[in-house]
């Protein structure tokens, strides 16, 4: 089970290795890996049913919940293994690893050019003394706020996200204006509109191509298909298998688990 | 006669209306998550309702203290009623609540004294017998309070952990729907449960002000006490509550002592208790995370 | 009434008015922004003064005013912004709870040392010797004067809170107080944030209590009651805690309505105004605080409009 679980060649793009890692709540065990490591692949996908733990396993590697034991790491080509389980979320993200949300979220007083900005600029620019940066920060991020919101159709930019479409959306929107070296997201597209879909698979690509690496967590296995290079499977807490996809969707395992509910 | 003796006598019967204080404001704090500031005026209308009641109507303490008691509850109540009922129907925040009880602290706090007038007033009671504790003397009245605030924290505690009144008082207080599934009516455990905090509240204050004065800021005085006690004992449940409560009142006298000055020790308390509460934020955070 | 009689009051009913706005402005940041409840905002205020009034008096300086006063101004206002820096620290990674309890807990202990520390404060009877760093006149043209600084700084603090919703640094604590998870997770050091907040906000409150010191010329342990803490939030509050502007309004209509209109102008019977004024005010303080929560807890601005801002600063 390990090797098919494994893999993990030369590493070209940033990968994260995670080892010997668990979490239960109130004595049920809700993950359980021993090692797996993302990354290998531009894009990969994590698939399983309900209560697999993948939102869980998710949420640890950003740290946005503690580890009950094990280890997670972040390497890239360019800089030394750092260790995700001691840092704090903000200083992870820091470094390049971004979570999107799977709730509903947003920051309720800001427009949605509020938002953008926000998660562009730069902490020194948001010092107390930095009265009066506002425009030069804007000028430097105009063109790729722009560039993103005419994209995806926002045109209004000094509105408000009002519906939970436009949320998610935006939601993504910050995480993709981030460039980040490794971007995790949790049931990206769940709710959109189709077209709306296919523009963030897009720009999804766009930013693998560009040497990011991007972990989908979706039960819309259509998306997975489409956009994954890798897929691997969970369920009960444990990555059991890896992939392409079309071995994942021929895999006796997955069809067994995943009857009744009709998406192979 | 050591440091130790000394504190644990003069800890235990001039603070132990702390106790009883803390014990009604955790049970607010359990069921509703709040802090409530208001809390500390129903100490000090007691305090006021007890004076009131003793120097009206010429009767002896112990016959005014479980009225006055009784009267500090009904304001609770009230103040359930006619605010914090209210804001929970309009979805107020946290925040917002807080600030408000704010507000009815001072409101109730200078309220009272278009009431009650604006002097220092004071019990009109016989000076107390002193009665050697250990080679302390002690007045027979704080001697009686520690025994009172004694029972009614056994009594409360009972009621609270074992009775079956309790029970249902302490799975409102988990989760209301659940309770309201199983057939526990919100509306009546709630106000019941206002009314004890305001009864042990208006009992402790009842307490001080014979002991000492009775003035506006009597209660306010002990609130940042009562709430360091409650948030430090709380995570070992009512129990931890009564017994942190204690140890305060103990640490607090023999700190006194120490240092001859009572304002020493106030802040020798505050400043241990906040290192507690920050302490243990920094593990569970550690532990628990922050969710998104 | 004679006029005499009434400018005095009325200049100090303006100076309490001012600085009122100016602590209601800096808890705007706190509160209003980075919805951290500050119930301390008196021990900040009271730290400055009296950190003022000590070094003043109690140090022997080798030169006088005005240079003294600067210097010792300048010794508050570091004082309080270190005051910030510890207190902001402790609460940082704390929920409402803790807030509440360390800004509190600070004012307390600051009420707490200046009434212990007497050698050098004077207790609980108080220490004179303070003055204006200048003499024009009169007692009322030098008040007078110093209602103009007064003016001039809280000017200064009105300026950086409306640049402040301009900037970075105002888009951030927004966010920390909208959806602080969120904010970490993009990357942010919200706790550097709200400290950062807290060190400059807290020097601020120290300098205007610093300037309280000057105007009344004593310090009175009476004045670290939680008063201070109460009418800048009420101002804050029944103005409107999203709007820059509603720190302004609030406190005109609360403490300026008091401390001018009722105080000078109501023609109301002379015994009143020792003790049934003072306690009407706070209980009608405590009651606009309720009201205003619990049927317009936006209150007379009502909600900022980010909207309309960034369209002005950035519009199309």
């Amino acid at each position: 089970m390990a090797a098919e679980v494994v893999a993990g060649a030369a590493v070209a793009r940033p990968q994260i290795r995670v080892e010997r890692v668990a979490k239960s709540y109130s004595g049920r065990t809700v993950v359980d890996v021993d090692e797996l490591v993302l990354g290998d692949q531009p894009i990969e996908g994590l698939i399983g049913p309900n209560g697999a733990g993948k939102t869980t396993l998710m949420r640890m590697i950003v740290h946005a919940v503690p580890l009950d034991r094990g280890t997670i790491t972040l390497r890239s080509p360019t800089q030394p293994e750092l260790l995700l389980s001691s840092m704090p979320t903000e200083q992870i993200a820091r470094h390049g690893v971004v979570k999107s949300n799977q709730l509903i979220t947003d920051f309720e007083r800001l427009t949605i050019l509020d938002s953008l900005l926000f998660a562009v600029t730069e902490s020194a620019y948001e010092a107390p003394h930095q009265l009066f940066s506002e425009r030069t920060v804007f000028e430097r991020h105009r063109d790729e706020i722009e560039r993103l919101l005419d994209y995806f159709g926002l045109t209004d930019r000094t509105a408000f996200a009002m519906s939970a479409g436009e949320k998610k959306l935006l939601d993504i929107i910050r995480c993709l204006i981030l460039r980040p070296r490794f971007l995790l997201l949790d049931e990206p597209t769940a709710g959109l509109p189709d077209d709306v879909t296919e523009k963030v698979m897009d720009a999804l690509r766009e930013l693998a191509a560009a040497g990011s690496t991007v972990v989908i967590v979706a039960h819309d296995l259509n998306v997975i298909w489409k956009l994954c290079d890798e897929v691997v499977f969970m369920a009960e807490g444990k990555a059991l298998l890896r992939g392409d996809p079309q071995s994942i969707r021929e895999h006796r395992t997955i069809v067994e688990k995943y009857l009744g509910e009709g998406h192979v | 006669m050591d440091l130790v003796t000394q504190s644990v006598v003069i800890g235990l019967t001039q603070n132990a209306p702390l106790v009883l204080a803390a014990i009604g404001f955790y049970l607010l704090y359990r069921l509703t998550g709040l802090i409530n500031v208001a809390y500390a005026e129903t100490v000090t209308l007691g305090a006021y309702f007890g004076m009131w009641a003793n120097t009206t109507f010429d009767l002896d303490f112990f016959t005014v203290l479980l009225p006055a008691g009784a009267m500090a509850g009904l304001v609770s109540v009230a103040t359930y009623l006619l605010v914090f009922r209210p804001a929970k129907q309009r979805n107020v925040g946290m925040l917002e609540v807080i600030i408000i009880s704010f507000g009815l602290s001072i409101f109730l706090r200078h309220a009272l004294q278009f009431v009650f007038g604006y002097p220092v007033r004071f019990f009109d009671v016989p000076p107390p017998d002193t009665i050697q504790v250990l080679g302390i003397g002690v007045s027979s009245f704080r001697l009686l309070a520690l025994a009172s605030v004694g029972v009614l924290a056994l009594l409360l505690y009972w009621f609270i952990q074992r009775s079956r009144l309790g029970l249902q008082i302490r799975a409102l207080a988990s989760d209301e729907s659940l309770a309201q599934a199983s057939g526990i009516r919100p509306l009546a455990v709630t106000v019941l449960i206002w009314f004890l905090a305001g009864l042990a509240g208006g009992l402790a204050g009842a307490f001080y002000g014979v002991g000492s004065s009775v003035a506006p800021l009597l209660g306010w005085r002990l609130f940042l006490p009562i709430l360091l006690v409650v948030l430090v004992g709380r995570a070992w449940g009512l129990g931890g509550v009564i017994t942190v409560g204690v140890a305060t009142g103990v640490l607090l006298a023999g700190a006194t002592l120490q240092f001859g000055q009572v304002l020493y020790a106030q802040l020798l308390i505050i400043l241990i208790f906040l290192a507690i509460l920050k302490m243990r934020a920094r593990r569970l955070a550690a532990v628990e995370g922050v969710a998104v | 009434m004679n006029l005499a009689w009434l400018d005095a009051f009325l200049i100090f009913g303006l100076f309490e008015v001012m600085m009122f706005i100016g602590l209601a402005l800096l808890l705007h940041l706190q509160l209003g922004l980075a919805r951290i409840a500050n119930f301390g905002v008196v021990g900040f205020w009271g730290l400055g003064m009296y950190a003022f009034g000590v070094s003043y008096v109690r140090v022997d300086w080798p030169f006088g005013d005005p240079w003294q006063f600067l210097v010792c101004a300048l010794i508050a206002t570091l004082v309080a912004g270190l005051a910030g820096l510890v207190v902001g620290w402790y609460i940082a990674d704390l929920d409402i709870d803790g807030a509440l309890v360390g800004t509190l807990g600070f004012a307390t202990a600051v009420a707490i040392l200046a009434t212990t520390e007497q050698e050098l404060t004077g207790g609980a009877l108080g220490m004179g010797g303070l003055g204006f760093p200048y003499d024009i006149g009169t007692v009322k043209e030098n008040e007078l004067v110093w209602l103009l600084v007064t003016t001039g700084v809280v000017g200064a603090i009105l300026f950086f809170v409306w640049q402040v919703h301009r900037s970075p640094f105002g888009r951030l604590l927004i966010a920390v107080g909208a959806n602080e998870p969120l904010a970490r997770s993009l990357g942010k050091r919200t706790f550097r944030a709200k400290i950062g907040l807290f060190v400059v906000a807290s020097a601020a409150m120290g300098l205007l209590g610093a300037l309280f010191g000057v105007m009344v010329r004593f310090l009175d342990i009476g004045n670290l009651g939680v008063e201070i803490t109460l009418a800048a939030m009420v101002g804050l509050v029944l103005g409107g805690t999203a709007r820059v502007w509603g720190a302004v309004v609030g406190i005109v209509l609360t403490v300026g309505l008091f401390d001018i209109v009722v105080q000078s102008y109501l023609p109301l019977p002379r015994e009143w105004y020792t003790q049934a004024l003072p306690v009407l005010r706070e209980a009608a303080f405590g009651l606009a605080l309720m009201v205003v929560l619990l049927f317009r807890p936006l209150g007379v601005l009502g909600e900022m409009r980010r909207d309309r801002l960034m369209k002005k600063l950035h519009g199309r």
